[in-house]
């Protein structure tokens, strides 16, 4: 086995590398209003390999990752106005500083809290930087804010692309090939056990955290300056979370490519079921219902049908062996 | 002074039925240990089906209410089984899966009212809308005593059940030790979806109770479930009896933001003490939670 492993761990690199050089090519064949989707596939597969890394990895279920989307969201947009003047590039790592430490801050407090506490306690905290964002001057409250507008959808095409790979890349090798990343799975699996063996779990908790923080930020940035235009609704809504938390569970709890999975899935189905509705109203209940129906019938999500899946393979397995 | 004294007066009033919305959302987590997001939803849904009945059949609220009830036990009695199921799996974690999948019923709730009902509000009206008794220097709306009334007899309902029944001896026992209550013979099984019935019934009808004071429309779901959330986390998780004090408390300061700082405050302030509260204290301001 332990021969085999230099081998076998160069294989994902390659994987997303080549992934991301064929979607490169993507824009020359399609048009803007599926590159327009495309983009929209890349933000929410990055944004649920985010939330996984507190939800899958470190076994955390936050409700509050709008928060830090809008964290992003709101930081770009401030600093973009007129009497401020920044350039987009620059407001991006000030965005993600702004909510590493927000999240650095809160999280030793609250990742005190177990299950369902801190469930509540993170959506607590997101409902109330989104009501606090309504009451504010700065943010422009419930009437929103304009950002100048850069009519470039090639440009948010390759940001994404280049963001979603490098945030793929990085949680692989983090999570799957370092110590780091077997702190997390030891604290989910068992928490006190994990400390009896020496590891230091509220700063591997809070590091998660952050870094989970950090990652939403950035989207959010990117985001924000993709649509021109944000409200407290549109990037601290529950509905930012709640798709998080969806995609990853569809895609695979705790696994690395699952989320990406779930988020292609997702967002394509988002898409169609509104150009062919004309609303998102009855996107709702079948959010919900996948949710319910994977819950009760697919708790490992679809990447335990894909063969070499974490159960060996899972049902579409067997048959690939079978055949 | 008078301000005051009004202001105390419809926080009490709210209290009361934020006490039945709360009440069998704790009893839920003490049997079944399940965070149910959908609280917010089972309100929502109340209100609608006060409305339909006053509607279709031009049923009074206060009339209404029990047909609610007793079509919301059968609802949850019917979806109990599946919580129970979820719960007790050999999921790597039943409780955090059994948190997704209320969280999924509950984005199913708001969807579906969205879809067939669009963001519109609506309001149930009752015979005793627009009355109100003179106090001294306070008014008290009839509507929202009586909804108080109702709602303060439902919770005592549902303690004269739990501690003076053979059944809510059963529940007490699932509540204390789950394992321990099937080896002395109760249907754990039974037990749950029996008080997610009840929960549910209860939840739906401080639904009818609230469209009738304010009004329903699909996004009130959310606003219910953090109150909900709040007065439980403020009662301690699993603790009946501290939704009592909680339940007002919360009551008394929405109320009090309303009147002194802002109604637009009022949210920002209930989401910052829930918050702190869970940092600060989380099995509740009276320690009792599990």
């Amino acid at each position: 086995m332990v021969s085999k492993r230099p081998r076998r761990s160069l294989l994902p690199v390659v994987a997303v590398v080549a992934g991301a050089a064929a979607l490169a090519a993507l824009p020359a064949f399609i048009d803007p209003y599926s590159l327009r989707i495309a983009t929209g596939v890349l933000m929410w597969a990055g944004l649920a390999c985010a939330w996984n890394i507190v939800g899958g990895y470190a076994g955390y279920i936050s409700f509050g990752h709008s928060a830090f989307f809008g964290i992003g969201a709101y930081v770009t947009g401030i600093l973009m106005q007129r009497e401020v003047g920044l350039a987009f590039a620059a407001t991006l790592p000030l965005g993600v500083l702004v909510a590493v430490a927000i999240a650095a801050a809160i999280g030793g407090p609250t990742l005190r809290l177990r299950g369902a506490y801190f469930a509540i306690a993170t959506w607590a905290f997101a409902e109330m930087l989104m009501q606090l964002a309504t009451v504010l001057d700065v943010t422009g409250g419930t009437g929103g804010l304009s950002l100048p507008a850069y009519l470039n959808e090639f440009f948010f095409f390759y940001v994404m692309l280049g963001v979603a790979a490098v945030v793929y890349v990085g949680a692989w090798f983090l999570l799957e090939r370092t110590r780091f990343g077997y702190r997390l799975k030891a604290l989910r699996d068992h928490e006190p056990a994990a400390e009896a063996l020496g590891i230091h779990t509220t700063r591997v908790k809070v590091q998660a955290f952050a870094l989970s923080a950090g990652i939403t930020s950035l989207f959010g940035s990117i985001y924000a300056y993709w649509v021109t235009f944000i409200d407290p609704r549109s990037v601290m809504g529950p509905e930012i979370t709640d798709q998080m938390v969806v995609m990853v569970l569809l895609g695979g709890l705790g696994t690395v490519w699952g989320p990406a999975l779930g988020a292609t899935v997702l967002w394509l189905t988002n898409r169609y079921i509104w150009s062919s509705f004309g609303d998102t109203v009855v996107y709702l209940p079948i959010l919900g219902l996948l949710i319910a129906l994977i819950v009760l019938f697919l708790p490992n999500g679809l990447i335990s049908l894909l063969p070499g899946g974490r159960r060996g393979g899972g049902v579409l397995g067997r048959l690939w062996r079978k055949l | 002074m008078d301000l005051l004294l009004q202001a105390l007066l419809n926080g009490i009033l709210i209290g009361g039925i934020l006490i039945c919305l709360t009440i069998g959302f704790q009893l839920t987590f003490g049997v079944l240990h399940v965070i149910d997001f959908a609280v917010g939803g089972w309100v929502m849904l109340g209100g609608y089906a006060a409305y339909w009945a006053s509607q279709l059949l031009g049923l009074d609220p206060f009339i209404s209410i029990f047909l609610v009830f007793a079509l919301f036990v059968a609802v949850g009695c019917a979806v109990g089984p599946l919580i129970y199921h979820v719960r007790t799996s050999r999921y790597a974690r039943p409780d955090l899966m059994a948190l997704a999948f209320t969280f999924g019923l509950f984005i199913m709730m708001r969807g579906g009212a969205l879809w067939l009902w669009s963001f519109d509000s609506r309001s149930v009206d009752s015979w005793l809308s627009g009355h109100s008794l003179s106090l001294g220097p306070v008014t008290v709306p009839l509507l929202r005593l009586s909804a108080f009334a109702m709602a303060l007899l439902l919770a005592v309902g549902l303690f004269v059940l739990l501690y003076r029944s053979r059944f809510g001896l059963a529940v007490r026992a699932v509540a204390q030790n789950r394992d321990h209550a099937g080896l002395m013979g109760v249907d754990v099984k039974r037990i749950s979806a029996y008080v997610y019935g009840l929960y549910t019934g209860i939840t739906a009808s401080a639904g009818v109770l609230l469209a009738t004071i304010y009004s329903v429309n699909p996004e009130v779901g959310v606003r219910y479930t953090l109150f909900a959330f709040f007065v439980a986390v403020l009662a301690g998780l699993g603790s009946v009896g501290g939704v009592l004090v909680a339940g007002l408390l919360l009551g008394l300061v929405e109320s009090l933001v309303g009147t002194y700082v802002g109604t637009r405050y009022s949210l920002l302030v209930v989401f910052a003490t829930l918050y702190l509260v869970l940092l600060v204290s989380p099995k509740g301001i009276l320690q009792r939670g599990i």
